[in-house]
């Protein structure tokens, strides 16, 4: 693989990574939160092949073809499960405006630029370049929870999180060995199959998922 | 036996003891409801024999080589090995805390009941027992603070017992909590500004760096503001009239007759081994905290009724001369008069071994009392010197200890602290001058107070007639009980009578020199040249008292009593139990003189009759004492810490939002942070 296609199809994945999540935020339905996660997955399985096999690496390719299916396939059916068997397809309501959300996505992403530079030293290398993406992804998945209302939402911004970091392990080390990234990607999805089951169980219980109503203080 | 062959013998027993202390657990938890009391009991008055056992065997023997304790701490910075070896001091307070413990678990075996009688009790107990018979042990610090929260955890848990069916047992609890994590947290700060500056954290370590100047004052407030806590010394007793109520009695008599001492012994190890080159302020500090502590101590015990919260002030009392005694030992080591300061410090010893028996058959004879009637208030019993004869026995030599009376104990720690005291010679140092007559001026009012109080604590709880049902129909109690009475009982008139043989023992343990025994049983100090012997007392005393009983025995058969009716009772009593003095009349005086330190306060309530407003059908009288240094110092601090909880309230609202909105700013403040670093 040659330094420009290498550059260029890095440039393609985390310019995905990064679009799908402003769209997650800019947008208001929890189905296309979910589809746009899958598209996210697949960009993160992306990622990980290209910066793979650049470094000659040969536990790359089966390493992305776990992060696509545990990321691109399994988690996003098991939440559009979750979603459909509770008929959730709109989310309730956002405590920003849709004006708000945008900025502050667009502030928290400057402020990736702004400390990832400073945060790992100036690296030559177009991977490390690329880090302020997966900083980004961080704090966009953290906005998400806080400005989001639904729990399939909060769930979504929660891997986004996951991604996030996911993405910056990838950048900046040049990848996880296979069994620890194994590790971290079932755990990952177990939280997601458990709290899939939790929001169904919610909206049974009590007729809805908003977050915001459960404040009862307990012991 | 050979000094080796006793060190050998202290290293079993430490072995004995943890094993011991396991055995009772076992037995506390898988031993069926009906013997769980005797098994776990037995086991535990064997641990506190063994404890007894190798403290005495630690005292007279060469130097152990002690118990490692295998346990690798994840701990940075120089830490030298967790080693388990009393020295001559540790082996006299093992000794106290074995002896205690197996007549509080021999006496528990008759009395534990309800909670106290449970899986939990008994294991908490256990636990205890062992960590109190390993802090005098411990010859590091690593080690003392285990031993210590072990003492500290298993206390706690048993003083719970009762939280169930009486609420203050929840309070006292929170407050015996509370001081003692805050006692822990200075001795952890303390030992570890010791451990820094020495460079490790054994004993040996700390002693032979040769602290001194700032860091040894710092280290040295710190540590004794820590054991000051443990020991109950004004103003931080609050926790000792609160939890020792409350617990089931064979555990206040183990905590007030041994737990607390570890806080005296902590004190005497600091300035004693760690730091034997402080500073004369050192002195004055423990003298005044020791001063005040008795007289502010036996000043509230004097007004209680409630018994075992007359105990516990006591108890303050007690520790406060101890305490006293240890200081004005520094402060003649200070100035030259090592001979004296030997005096002083083996009277600290000795109040503290006497308190220690003493104090045990109190809160034994008092849980006694409290199993028989169901009552500890002294205003509602009376008359059960008849009907419990082992105990009121038993209280009454305790109360004679506790009063300093001879052929006691007590009588002969308070005539050492005394001999310490005049002897002093302040002729050459102003401070000594001023100091000596102060303190002694402090404990002879001490001495008349607590003589007072244990009066007070006797007649009016033992003599005199029933006041209420209760107590008319109390009852002896059962003989594992009477057996912990009694064997209490004869250990204070041991002490009191054969001051001798153990007052050499004990000199082993301070630098004390030229005590030696006479006749077998006296005492004599050849430091101040006096010599104490209550035996040969004891017989003169008898000498005159026996023609004088024999004479009067003799007149009284001569002549038959008649009885004297009164002359217009028109058949009635002479007196009725009403109209006995109680303990809140007895102490009325002491109120009245001492009121504006008491603070008490008193409401007469009449109830007139419905026909005439000059008939009066019931009247009520309710006397309360506060403490001041609570209600000075405590309670608005705790209200201070209430109204900054009710701050952090505000922060915290349940919402969700709200707790990541917390963690999101904080990540991105870190971030930028880093950023700009």
């Amino acid at each position: 693989m040659s330094d420009h296609l290498y550059e260029q199809l890095l440039a393609t994945t985390t310019g995905l990574l990064l679009l799908t999540a402003v769209l997650q935020v800019w947008g208001r339905s929890v189905t296309r939160a979910i589809r746009l996660l899958a598209i996210q997955g697949l960009a993160l399985a992306g990622l990980v092949l290209v910066v793979g096999l650049h470094g000659g690496e040969r536990q790359a390719p089966p390493v992305a073809l776990l992060v696509l299916l545990v990321k691109a396939v399994a988690m996003p059916w098991a939440m559009a499960r979750s979603a459909r068997l509770i008929d959730q397809t709109k989310e309730a309501g956002s405590l920003a405006n849709p004006a708000v959300e945008l900025i502050g996505a667009a502030g928290l992403t400057l402020l990736a630029y702004a400390i990832s530079g400073p945060l790992l030293g100036g690296q030559a290398d177009p991977a490390a370049q690329a880090a302020p993406v997966g900083f980004s992804l961080v704090l966009l998945g953290f906005w998400q929870l806080l400005i989001r209302r639904s729990a399939l939402t909060q769930l979504v911004a929660f891997l986004l999180i996951d991604n996030g970091i996911a993405t910056i392990a990838f950048l900046t080390s040049g990848g996880l060995p296979l069994t620890i990234e194994l590790g971290v990607s079932l755990d990952v999805l177990l939280v997601v199959l458990i709290l899939g089951v939790l929001v169904v169980r919610m909206h049974e219980e009590q007729g809805h998922i908003d977050i915001t109503e459960l404040r009862e203080l307990r012991d | 036996m050979t000094p080796d062959r006793l060190a050998a013998l202290v290293d079993v027993g430490l072995l004995a003891q943890a094993l011991l202390g396991a055995l009772a657990v076992l037995f506390a938890v898988v031993v069926p409801r009906r013997v769980r009391n005797a098994a776990s009991g037995s086991a535990l008055v064997a641990v506190g024999v063994a404890g007894a056992i190798t403290g005495v065997a630690a005292l007279l023997g060469a130097p152990a080589a002690g118990l490692r304790i295998p346990l690798a701490l994840p701990l940075a910075g120089p830490m030298d090995p967790m080693l388990l070896a009393p020295d001559r001091l540790g082996a006299v307070f093992m000794a106290i805390a074995g002896m205690v413990v197996a007549l509080s678990a021999l006496f528990g075996i008759g009395y534990a009941h309800g909670a106290a009688a449970s899986r939990t009790g008994w294991t908490a107990f256990a636990v205890f027992a062992v960590g109190l018979q390993f802090v005098p042990a411990a010859a590091d610090a690593v080690t003392f603070l285990l031993a210590w929260e072990l003492m500290a955890g298993g206390s706690t848990v048993l003083l719970l017992a009762d939280h169930a069916v009486r609420e203050p047992v929840r309070r006292a609890t929170l407050w015996y909590a509370v001081m003692t994590h805050l006692s822990f947290l200075l001795l952890l700060t303390g030992f570890g500004i010791l451990a820094a500056a020495a460079g490790g954290t054994s004993w040996a370590t700390m002693a032979g760096a040769g602290l001194g100047g700032p860091v040894a004052g710092v280290a040295f407030v710190l540590l004794t503001a820590g054991f000051a806590t443990k020991a109950g010394l004004v103003p931080v007793h609050v926790w000792l009239p609160r939890a020792h109520p409350e617990a089931p009695s064979h555990m206040s008599a183990a905590m007030s007759a041994a737990m607390v001492k570890m806080g005296v012994y902590g004190i005497m190890m600091v300035v004693l081994r760690l730091l034997p080159e402080g500073p004369r302020w050192w002195a004055v500090l423990l003298i005044a905290l020791g001063a005040g502590s008795a007289l502010y101590g036996i000043l509230q015990a004097s007004v209680q009724s409630d018994l075992k919260r007359l105990l516990a002030y006591s108890t303050t009392e007690n520790v406060g001369l101890v305490v006293a005694a240890v200081g004005i030992g520094v402060l003649l080591r200070d100035s030259g008069q090592d001979g004296v300061a030997g005096v002083a410090f083996l009277a600290a010893l000795l109040l503290a071994v006497s308190h220690a028996a003493f104090k045990t058959v109190l809160f034994l004879g008092a849980g006694s009392v409290l199993h028989a009637t169901g009552e500890r208030d002294l205003d509602l019993l009376g008359g059960l010197a008849s009907r419990m004869p082992w105990t009121a026995t038993a209280f009454g030599i305790g109360a004679m200890g506790a009063a300093a009376l001879p052929v006691t104990s007590g009588f002969v720690a308070e005539w050492a602290l005394l001999q310490a005291l005049v002897h002093a010679d302040a002729r050459a140092d102003r401070l000594v001058a001023v100091v000596m007559p102060v303190t002694m001026a402090v404990v002879a009012l001490t001495v008349g107070l607590g003589l007072l109080t244990f009066v007070k604590a006797l007649g009016i709880g033992f003599l005199a007639r029933p006041r209420t049902r209760a107590a008319a129909d109390a009852h002896e109690a059962g003989i594992t009980m009477r057996a912990a009475l009694a064997v209490g009982s004869l250990l204070v008139l041991a002490l009191g009578l054969a001051p001798g043989p153990v007052s050499v023992a004990l000199a082993g343990a301070v630098p004390a020199g030229g005590v030696s025994t006479v006749a077998g049983t006296g005492l004599v100090l050849d430091a101040v040249g006096v010599v104490l012997h209550p035996v040969g007392l004891t017989l003169l005393l008898l000498a005159i008292l026996v023609p004088l009983v024999v004479v009067n025995v003799v007149l009284a058969r001569r002549h038959p009593r008649r009885d004297v009716g009164l002359a217009w009772g028109s058949g009635g009593e002479r007196t009725s139990p009403r109209m006995e003095y109680n303990a809140t009349s007895y102490a009325e005086p002491l109120v009245r003189v001492f009121g504006s330190s008491l603070q008490a306060t008193r409401s007469v309530e009449v109830v007139r009759h419905e026909q005439s407003p000059l008939l009066v059908s019931q009247v009520a009288f309710t006397q309360e004492t506060v403490d001041v240094v609570e209600e000075r110092i405590y309670l608005p601090a705790a209200r201070r810490a209430e109204r900054f909880g009710d701050l952090a309230r505000t922060v915290q609202n349940g919402s969700i939002h709200r707790y990541v909105g917390f963690s999101f700013a904080a990540l991105v403040v870190v971030l930028v942070v880093l950023a700009l670093w």
